[in-house]
């Protein structure tokens, strides 16, 4: 199987402040891939430098053989990219948007999703529950027809009924070749999810495994494998 | 589907279908779910559910048409033998755990028989 994603060497730095050093990840195509982190680990800043919206200075991050931001832009779809909207439109008017700027997004895939989703096209975005705002969240990020989908942290905050619907879409939209990187701090969340989890601790992944070979070989569950990382320190 | 998550999902899925398929839910000959469907049903990931698939297919349990699916095989020797397999490693967890408790062969044919008088009366009232 060959990688859909290749991160080299990357280091990052804000304000003279280094988040990422030489920091190393493959991905393959196809797969759902946890990415895990303590908050304030690096996981955001991560998705944003593989969706361009951050720039880097050194190292390199391919996406499907892509390296320059244009390019990897058209094959990353972000969650995060549906945020700073115009909070008063409704759905309806936020997909016809989506419409034009991005040539992948599949409007009537959008309208399905937020049925399934239990959402209303005529809803506004600013009168959309926490729960109902990440479901919309996902159904945007979803109908982008892409390699790579980046959520961060959907399911944040949200109850176990939207939670739940949120997880099915996801199991029912993703095209069989895309791969998905999602990162969460409570991982019980997704454990069913994942072919396989990634960790990030001071500033680089210190662990990568498949989903299996920690239940078979290790014989743990994936929280007991994430938190062996992080021990008691993490309690967010 | 409630899976116990220090065992492979793949696994749990594998046990899954074949107590469907002993129970008759899925008949012989007959087909099952789409994977997407599957994967839907159990919250699980596609390749989750493929992997699953692909160990029943090898166990000529499943048999794989192109382009239409997935069907339950209607070789009886082959589902007989599935049916001694899981009595046999229910049995085997059971004769484990009472062997660490030294109980002797006849004394577990005696208590096993007894437990199932029980159980059968109770289950009547």
């Amino acid at each position: 199987m060959s990688n859909l994603l290749e991160i080299k060497n990357l280091s990052y730095s804000r304000n003279l402040h280094s988040i990422l050093e030489n920091f190393n990840l493959e991905i393959p195509q196809g797969q759902i891939v946890g990415l895990l982190g303590a908050n304030g680990a690096g996981k955001t800043t991560v998705m944003r430098l593989i969706a361009g919206s951050f720039l880097y200075r050194r190292g390199t991050i391919s996406v499907q053989n892509s390296q320059t931001v244009a390019e990897r832009k058209s094959k990353v779809s972000f969650t995060e990219q549906a945020s700073h909207l115009e909070m008063n439109a409704p759905l309806s008017k936020i997909g016809d948007f989506y419409n034009e700027i991005y040539e992948d997004f599949n409007l009537t895939n959008f309208k399905q999703l937020l049925a399934e989703l239990g959402l209303k096209i005529d809803q506004k975005l600013n009168q959309l529950s926490k729960g109902n705002y990440r479901k919309f969240v996902i159904a945007v990020t979803l109908a982008r027809n892409v390699d790579l989908y980046l959520l961060d942290e959907p399911f944040d905050g949200i109850d176990s009924m939207s939670r739940k619907k949120i997880i099915a879409s996801i199991i029912s939209w993703k095209p069989d070749s895309a791969t998905i990187l999602v990162s969460d701090h409570h991982v019980a969340d997704i454990a069913n999810l994942l072919d396989s989890v990634v960790v990030i601790k001071n500033k680089k992944v210190i662990a990568k495994e498949a989903a299996n070979t920690i239940r078979e070989e290790l014989g743990q569950d994936i929280e007991t494998y994430y938190e062996s990382y992080y021990g008691e320190e993490n309690d967010d | 589907m409630k899976f116990d998550d220090k065992v492979p999902i793949y696994y749990q899925i594998k046990q899954y279908i074949y107590q469907e398929i002993l129970i008759n839910h899925f008949q012989p000959g007959t087909k099952i779910p789409p994977v997407r469907q599957l994967a839907i049903d159990l919250t699980v990931n596609v390749n989750t559910i493929q992997r699953a698939l692909s160990e029943l297919i090898d166990e000529e349990i499943l048999i794989s048409k192109r382009g239409k699916g997935n069907f339950v095989t209607t070789d009886l020797q082959i589902l007989n033998q599935l049916k001694e397999n899981i009595v046999e490693e229910k049995l085997e967890i059971m004769y484990t755990q009472l062997k660490n408790l030294q109980i002797s062969s006849d004394e577990m044919v005696q208590y096993l028989s007894d437990y199932i008088k029980k159980r059968e009366e109770n289950d009547h009232e």
